[in-house]
């Protein structure tokens, strides 16, 4: 590119250089923001890639079918639980190698040297440090497990074993905790829709979209920091006959520069995050780091788009430099947003209505809603600010008043970036305060273990339940019930087997007690059944508070900088309104008032819609109801939203009495 | 010790500095400097750059406050009061003009000019009102809801003018008012900065390089190296042509 030569990377670097200390606050500041970004986009996409590892481990422990003249083990999983945490349990029995084949022998299950033997049961590192796992054969590598602190066992068997012939009924409350005795001829395995991981996967893409737009909103507006100073800078070099591709060049080199220095240091920060980010407890528990790394070509991806994106909002909002300099130079009056905005808007939200009410709508579908939904509300944000303003600016009785109104008025597009991060955060705050996945559970007992056993059967298993626990000295209550609770072989000719445990905290000793009385099936209680969802809806709960907590973090960033960067872009108005006596009060006043009330406003308006949209998910399965922790923290979002805003922009009143100050007279 | 005062006129002085004295660090901006202005009388401050006239007019106008000295406006002390009061009296009973960028950009001509009528507590609608009658006799008849980029620069600069007196001023300091201006716009502008504020008896305190400028001045006082090394009454060009109409 003949414009982005030597000539225009050496000025573009002058300049930036020769900016003064203000100037290289202010390039520091379109850093600071550049870098926050790019951390915080490393860690959505490492969040992501993460859930998708964690799902490629377990792919193997759902066996795919295969011919039983090319098998090469048996493959069943069970799933126990121990101080009502899952261990997942998977049986194995290789089967004989065909002599009359001369192949290589199998691979072992991952995790493995070799296959289990009968009788041997192999461990992960966080079952075998359990009390009572003396007679672990060997530890499972970190191949065969998704997370550091899993339970998972590997227990080998002959194929003739009862555990390898027995039919298992699978459980749809709670999908993949129960496998069928399979014939596999490798340990691939297949990857379930279906399961807990899948869940977490899609609440990840959800969390990163509602993320990932105020990141972007904050990344583009990293490149109008200080935007009037360059423009003008830029506009007399126009002037004084600089081609319009050199000033472009130049502006794409400053915003490159600019960019690149914050997306590596964003690079490093989201680096530094990762042990920290690792020890995160999310689906379980923590992660290993290396399924959180995003690895070489998505780390030069992203680096890459956040610098691309930087620039080219740098390249659009030079526009007006370059199709006319005075334009810029001389701050002509700026044209009327249209109300279209607002109509587009509005068609937005009802296509949203339409497609979601009265039904189901997929993840995916939720997705790309919400991307639409957000991307309305930055539509509709420039003209509700300039609307505002007019509003503001008739009713204005007070200076302070007046001149906000006017600065609404005047360049609604820059006051609508600086509060863009914290209006879209408060859509992200409405739409997931009441947005509660926990509808109750019909499944209770904890102190009931249950056994689904053939009718036939029934006599006999309930004397050794009462065999075993006296064995085992705890007292219980034995008993039948046709209460679904165990699921056995799935024929439907079964009767359920209780042992109520007089003291809870035999109930562990009372399942090993009672283990192997059915073919590979584990005693369970009522709550174990959905261990999946209330695990499910506990990180819910946990990932929203971590994309409100980011949303406004980035909010609140965003809204600080840009109230820094104004301070900078218009200090030499400030300096001499001050100097001729407007109090700083009044100046800081209205510069507040100038971002908080369209804050509060838009925020407002932002979380209301999200209410909106989140109402056909949050009342889709029955009875609308108020969900009283939704609504605390919907108002803790909110205070904490607008405590934020206030502090953001109070934050730059000392910048504010610096540059105030800094218009007095110096030696020459 | 006060040499520097007119001594024809049997008036006191509105604004008077006395032995001022003002240092940036290792550097004597202003050394032992009196000065005085009646009400109605026009002063230039000239010198080189670096001479210490900016500094002059700022502690003169408190905006910043001398090491040493005294400054009195109506004979009373003004030097040593706190930073409200001193913003209080910089709005209500000085007026500045500048070389540029005094004008809020997002506000219209009018609003500009009714700002320190409003920050006096005077409602909008009536600065509004106050704020239009300057716009005629100062030739800007119909530039009431231009905004600041679209005048020219004659035009804001008289826009700034207006709001330097909208408040009743005792004292207009201009710094570099025509610095940004071409010659005959520049003319126009002292020709007009002078006759306003003798119309309106206040005293005015214009820092320049231009001589063209000074000559439209009472008198003249030199600035040298933070001393005032001279004083002339000036040659005074006659205010045909300004366009002054009030």
């Amino acid at each position: 590119m003949r414009t982005l030569n030597r000539t225009t990377w050496t000025l573009t670097w002058r300049l930036l250089r020769g900016g003064g200390r203000h100037g290289s606050l202010a390039v520091g500041l379109s850093v600071a923001a550049s870098a926050l970004c790019t951390t915080l986009l490393f860690l959505c996409v490492g969040a992501n890639l993460g859930f998708a590892a964690r799902a490629a481990h377990t792919d193997w422990r759902t066996p795919a079918k295969t011919d039983p003249a090319h098998a090469v083990a048996v493959q069943a999983v069970a799933t126990t639980f121990i101080n009502g945490e899952p261990v997942t349990v998977i049986d194995i029995a290789a089967l004989p190698s065909n002599p009359t084949k001369q192949t290589k022998p199998p691979a072992p299950p991952p995790g493995m040297p070799r296959f289990p033997r009968p009788g041997e049961v192999w461990t992960s590192p966080a079952l075998g440090k359990l009390p009572g796992s003396t007679t672990t054969t060997g530890t499972l590598g970190r191949a065969a497990l998704a997370r550091p602190g899993e339970k998972v066992a590997v227990v080998g068997y002959r194929a003739n074993d009862p555990t390898m012939t027995t039919k298992r009924g699978t459980d749809p409350r709670r999908p993949g905790d129960i496998v069928t005795p399979t014939p596999v001829a490798d340990f691939t395995g297949t990857r379930t829709t279906d399961g807990i991981a899948s869940q977490y996967q899609a609440l990840a893409k959800l969390a990163t979209v509602l993320v990932i737009i105020p990141l972007l909103v904050l990344g583009a507006s990293s490149a109008r920091l200080s935007v009037s100073r360059r423009d003008t800078r830029l506009a007399l070099l126009r002037l004084l006959g600089a081609a319009p591709r050199r000033i472009a060049g130049m502006a794409a080199a400053e915003a490159a520069l600019t960019s690149a220095a914050g997306a590596a240091a964003g690079a490093v920060g989201y680096a530094a995050l990762l042990p920290l980010a690792s020890k995160v407890p999310v689906a379980g528990g923590s992660w290993y780091v290396s399924d959180l790394w995003v690895g070489t070509p998505v780390l030069l991806a992203v680096l890459a788009g956040v610098v691309l994106m930087v620039t080219i909002s740098a390249l659009a909002g030079l526009r007006q430099v370059v199709v006319g300099p005075l334009g810029v130079v001389r701050r002509s009056r700026a044209a009327r947003l249209n109300a279209v905005r607002a109509l587009l808007f509005v068609a937005v939200l009802v296509g949203y209505w339409q497609l979601s009410a009265g039904r189901p709508m997929d993840i995916d579908a939720v997705v790309y809603c919400c991307a639409a939904v957000f991307a309305a509300l930055s539509v509709i944000g420039p003209w509700a600010v300039g609307t505002l303003g007019a509003l503001l600016t008739t009713l204005a009785r007070r200076p302070t008043t007046l001149l906000a109104g006017r600065r609404l008025l005047d360049d609604p597009k820059s006051v609508w970036r600086a509060v863009s991060g914290l209006t879209l955060a408060g859509f992200v705050a409405g739409f997931f305060a009441l947005f509660s996945i926990a509808g109750g559970t019909p499944w209770s007992s904890p102190d009931q273990l249950s056994l689904s056993v053939p009718k036939a059967q029934v006599a006999a298993v309930r004397q050794q339940f009462g065999v075993r626990l006296k064995q085992a000295h705890i007292k219980a209550t034995v008993g039948t019930t046709t209460t679904w609770v165990a699921t056995g072989t799935g024929t439907g000719d079964e009767r359920q087997i209780t042992a109520t445990i007089a003291n809870p905290r035999q109930l562990d000793r009372a399942r090993t007690a009672l283990t192997g009385l059915a073919p590979g099936q584990f005693p369970i209680t009522g709550t174990d059944i959905d261990w999946q969802s209330r695990r499910f809806d506990h990180d819910f709960h946990l990932s929203t508070l971590a994309v409100l907590g980011a949303s406004f973090t980035v909010a609140i960033a965003s809204t600080g900088i840009t109230a820094a960067s104004s301070v900078l872009d218009r200090r030499r108005t400030y300096g001499l309104l001050h100097l001729a006596g407007t109090p700083l009060r009044v100046l800081d006043t209205a510069r507040r008032t100038e971002s908080v009330l369209p804050g509060t406003v838009l925020t407002t308006g932002a979380l209301l819609t999200g209410l909106f949209c989140a109402a056909p998910l949050t009342f889709a399965g029955g009875t609308p109801h108020v969900d009283g922790p939704g609504v605390a923290l919907l108002a803790a979002c909110l205070t904490l939203g607008f405590v934020g805003l206030a502090g953001a922009s109070a934050a730059s009143r000392p910048l504010l009495r610096e540059v105030v100050r800094g218009a007095g007279p110096r030696p020459d | 010790m006060l040499e520097h005062m007119n001594p024809n006129s049997p008036d006191p002085p509105v604004l008077q500095g006395i032995a001022l004295s003002k240092s940036f660090g290792s550097t004597h901006a202003l050394d032992a400097v009196d000065l005085a202005v009646r009400a109605g009388e026009s002063v230039a401050v000239m010198g080189p750059s670096g001479s210490g006239k900016s500094t002059l007019l700022h502690c003169l106008a408190n905006i910043e406050r001398p090491d040493s000295g005294q400054v009195l406006l109506d004979g009373e002390r003004i030097d040593q009061l706190r930073e409200p009061h001193r913003s209080e009296l910089r709005r209500v009973r000085f007026g500045f003009v500048f070389q540029f960028g005094q004008l809020l950009p997002e506000l219209p001509a009018v609003e500009n000019v009714a700002l320190p009528l409003m920050l006096g507590g005077m409602p909008r609608r009536e600065a509004e009102r106050h704020a239009r009658e300057w716009f005629a006799p100062l030739g800007l008849d119909g530039k009431e809801d231009s905004r600041p980029g679209e005048l020219s620069g004659g035009q804001a600069q008289r826009v700034a003018l207006a709001r330097a007196l909208v408040a009743g001023a005792q004292v207009v300091f201009a710094d570099e008012p025509t610095g940004a201006l071409d010659r005959t716009t520049g003319q126009d502008m002292i020709a007009m900065l002078v006759k306003v504020t003798k119309a309106q008896n206040a005293a005015l305190v214009v820092v320049t390089h231009d001589e063209s400028v000074a000559r439209w001045c009472d008198r003249t006082v030199r600035v040298r190296d933070g001393r005032i090394v001279g004083e002339e009454p000036a040659t005074r060009i006659p205010a045909a042509g300004t366009g002054v109409r009030r």
